[in-house]
C-alpha cells in the first residue's frame, strides 16, 4: 500500500544533492514562469504521475502571513501539469484549526488555483494506512497517514520560509507534521511534541520521504513563528530534490545554522544532505540572498555571525 | 432545511452502518457519532429509523475491550471519540451497558499532565516565560499518555454532565478540575483556541469550534463573565465566518444561549445551496442540528444508566 520510498543512506553513499534558489521580490511577480523554468532544469519524474502538493496551510491567514501563499501553490500546480502530471492535488492537515474549509476560504485559494472540490485534500481526515516507522528516532512505533499521501507517485512539500517556536525553523521537513492526520491525533497532534518534536520530523519524513521541496520565501515569519512571528520579506524562492539539502539552504539564507537545528541535524544522518560540499547551488548564491531572519532567545545559538569562519564556509 | 440535511446523512451512510469523514470514505468513530446526534434529535417516534439503528450496532460493534473507541479502524487504543460515541448513545437504553462501559473509560482517562510528578516538574520549571497556564488543572487529551486541551475536554465534560447519575467515583472533582481548566486557558477577552490562550507573551487568537464546544460544556455557569466575553467574541466575529462547519457551530453556540441569529442560518443556507466544495459528515450533521427548534441532544440527561 505505501509507496516505494528510497532507502535510508548515511552521507557518504549519497550522490550530490541540488537546490536552486530563484529571486521573486514580490507575489505579484511571474510566480509560474520562474518556478516552471527552474523545474525544467530538475526534471522531476512526473509525467502521467500523480503529484501531491504539501502547502503549509495552517490557520486563517486574510493578511497572508502565515500560511504558504496561494500564489505560490497554484504556480506550483500549474507547473507540475505542464511538465506533464496526469493529477495535481493540494493537501494539508492543520495542527491546530480543523475548519479546512476556513482556512482556505481565508487566503482565497480558489481564486488563485481555481475550483478545488476534485483537487483539494484535507489530510486530517483522509482515510488512513498505518504505517511502521523506518528510524523509530522518536518513542513512536507506528503513524497512521493518508492514504493519498501514501497513494500519491511524488509528494512535494511547500512550506513557507520561517522561524518556529519550538523547532527553531519550519521548513519542508517539519511542514510534513501537516501529513500526520488530526482525525487520528487530535489539534494539536500533541503526540508528535510528546515524542519530541525533532526526532518525530525525522520519522514522519523517513516514512513519507518527499519527493522535492519548494520553500516559499517571497515574504517569511521571524521571531515567535509559526503564528505569532513577524513578517519578513526576503524575496526568495528556494527549491530543489532533496528536502534537507533545500531547508539547510534555507537555513542558511535566514542567517541561521542548519547544524545546529536538532531536527535538520537527526535528517542529516539519514534522508539527505546539509553538507554544503554536498549540495550542488543553482541560481543566486546564499551570500547574495541572505536576510538574517531575528529568532527567539532560545534559539539564538542558532544564529552565526557573518564573518566566522563557520559561515563563511557555508554560505558564499 | 434541516429535512434536506438529514436525507443526506442518510444517503451518505456506508454499508457497514457508519459514516467517514466525507462521502465515500472509511467509516470512522467521529463523523459516525454526529450523523447518529443529528439523527436521533430528529427521529420521530412513531416508528424504527433504520440508518439511526445501522449506525448505532456499528457504533457499539467498534468499541474496544476496554470500552473506549478508537479514532481509526485497527487502532489499539481508544481516545477521544470515546467522549463522542458515548453522547451518541446517550439516549439509546438498549445501548446502556456498552454506554456504562464507555463512560467508565472517559471517567479513568487521565491526561498526562494530571499526573503528580508532572505537575510538580512543571510548576518548579520556568515555564512563565513560554505560557501562562496553570499547572494545577487538567481535563482531557486527545490520545492517550498526552496533555489536556480544549476540545477532547468539552466533549468530556458534556456527555459526564449528562451522565452525572452514573456511578463513577470521584467524577465531581474531575469535572470541577475540568471546568476550571477551560477558564484558565481561554484567550484574552474571550473564547478559546485548542488551548494556548498565551505563548511568548502573545495571546492566541480564538476559534470557533473550540470556543463554541466550551460555551456548551460550561453552560451551567452562563452567567460568568467568561462565558459573557466568548459569547461576545463570538457574536462579533460572525459576519467574517464563511465556511459552514463554523456557520453552524456558532448557531448552535449562541443559540443555546439564547442570541440566536438568523442571518447565520440563511448563511448556511446559500452555502449549501453554492457547494464550493463537498461538505464533511460533521458540516452536514452540524448544518442540521443548527436548525433544530428545541435542541435536546444538548440536553440528554433523561436516560442515564444508574
Amino acid at each position: 500500500m505505501p509507496r516505494e520510498t528510497p532507502a535510508l543512506l548515511p552521507p557518504f553513499s549519497r550522490p550530490h544533492s541540488r537546490v536552486a534558489i530563484r529571486r521573486v521580490p514580490t507575489y505579484q511577480s511571474d510566480i509560474s514562469a520562474v518556478l516552471y523554468e527552474t523545474l525544467r532544469e530538475f526534471d522531476p519524474p512526473v509525467r502521467g504521475k500523480v503529484v501531491l502538493l504539501k502547502p503549509n496551510l495552517i490557520t486563517l491567514d486574510p493578511l497572508g502571513i502565515t500560511n504558504t501563499n496561494p500564489a505560490v501553490i497554484a504556480a506550483a500546480r500549474e507547473s507540475f501539469l505542464r511538465l506533464g502530471a496526469s493529477e495535481v492535488f493540494i493537501g494539508d492537515g492543520s495542527g491546530i484549526d480543523r475548519d479546512s474549509q476556513a482556512i482556505i476560504e481565508s487566503m482565497r485559494l480558489r481564486e488563485f488555483a481555481g475550483p478545488l472540490a476534485k483537487i483539494f485534500v484535507d489530510l486530517n481526515v483522509d482515510d488512513v494506512h498505518r504505517v511502521s516507522l523506518r528510524t523509530r528516532a522518536s518513542r513512536l512505533k507506528e503513524l497512521y497517514f493518508p492514504k493519498i499521501l501514501l497513494r500519491a507517485d511524488f509528494v512535494v512539500s511547500l512550506p513557507k520560509l520561517k522561524t518556529h517556536h519550538w523547532a527553531g525553523v519550519t521548513l519542508s521537513l517539519k511542514n510534513m507534521f501537516g501529513a500526520v492526520p488530526g482525525g487520528c491525533y487530535g489539534w494539536p497532534k500533541n503526540v508528535l511534541h510528546w515524542a519530541g518534536i525533532d526526532r518525530a520530523i525525522l520519522d514522519i519524513n523517513a516514512a513519507v520521504r518527499p519527493d522535492f521541496a519548494i520553500v516559499d520565501g517571497i515574504v517569511g515569519m521571524e521571531g515567535n513563528g509559526p503564528l505569532q512571528g513577524a513578517l519578513k520579506p526576503a524575496g526568495v524562492l528556494i527549491l530543489g530534490d532533496d528536502p534537507v539539502a533545500v531547508d539547510s539552504t534555507s537555513a542558511r539564507v535566514m542567517g541561521l545554522l542548519p547544524e545546529k537545528v536538532k531536527h535538520l541535524a537527526h535528517a542529516a544522518t539519514l534522508l539527505g544532505h546539509i553538507d554544503p560540499e554536498k549540495i550542488r547551488q543553482l541560481g543566486e548564491t546564499i551570500a547574495g540572498v541572505r536576510t538574517p531572519f531575528s529568532v527567539i532567545q532560545q534559539f539564538r545559538h542558532l544564529r552565526q555571525d557573518v564573518n566566522s569562519p563557520l559561515w563563511t564556509q557555508n554560505c558564499l | 432545511m434541516d429535512r434536506a440535511f438529514l436525507a443526506r446523512l442518510r444517503s451518505l451512510q456506508n454499508s457497514d452502518g457508519g459514516w467517514g469523514f466525507n462521502a465515500g470514505c472509511e467509516s470512522r468513530i467521529e463523523p459516525t457519532s454526529w450523523a447518529l446526534i443529528a439523527l436521533q434529535e430528529f427521529s420521530s417516534s412513531s416508528g424504527p429509523d433504520e440508518p439511526l439503528n445501522r449506525g448505532l450496532r456499528f457504533l457499539t460493534a467498534a468499541q474496544l475491550q476496554d470500552g473506549s473507541w478508537a479514532s481509526a479502524p485497527g487502532q489499539p487504543e481508544g481516545c477521544w471519540v470515546t467522549s463522542l460515541a458515548c453522547w451518541a448513545l446517550l439516549a439509546h437504553t438498549q445501548y446502556s451497558t456498552s454506554l456504562l462501559r464507555g463512560l467508565r473509560w472517559l471517567n479513568d482517562d487521565r491526561p498526562r499532565d494530571s499526573g503528580f510528578l508532572w505537575r510538580m516538574a512543571r510548576k518548579l520549571a520556568d515555564r512563565q516565560s513560554i505560557s501562562t497556564q496553570s499547572a494545577s488543572f487538567s481535563g482531557w487529551s486527545w490520545t492517550p499518555h498526552t496533555a489536556s486541551w480544549v476540545e477532547p475536554t468539552c466533549y468530556a465534560l458534556i456527555v459526564l454532565h449528562a451522565a452525572a447519575a452514573a456511578p463513577l467515583s470521584n467524577l465531581p472533582r474531575r469535572r470541577h478540575l475540568a471546568e476550571a481548566m477551560l477558564y484558565d486557558r481561554m484567550c484574552p477577552g474571550g473564547g478559546w483556541n485548542c488551548g494556548n490562550p498565551h505563548v511568548y507573551g502573545v495571546a492566541g487568537q480564538p476559534q470557533v469550534g473550540p470556543t463554541v464546544w466550551a460555551l456548551v460544556a460550561l453552560h451551567e455557569n452562563s452567567d460568568r463573565r467568561e462565558n459573557r466575553e466568548s459569547l461576545d467574541w463570538l457574536e462579533n466575529i460572525q459576519d467574517t465566518i464563511v465556511s459552514p462547519e463554523s456557520l453552524a457551530l456558532a448557531q448552535i453556540g449562541l443559540g443555546l444561549y439564547g442570541r440566536q441569529n438568523s442571518t447565520l442560518t440563511e448563511r448556511l443556507q446559500s452555502s449549501h445551496e453554492s457547494d464550493k466544495i463537498p461538505w464533511s459528515i460533521q458540516a452536514i450533521a452540524w448544518a442540521a442540528l443548527a436548525f433544530s427548534d428545541n435542541p435536546e441532544w444538548l440536553t440528554v440527561l433523561s436516560s442515564m444508566p444508574s
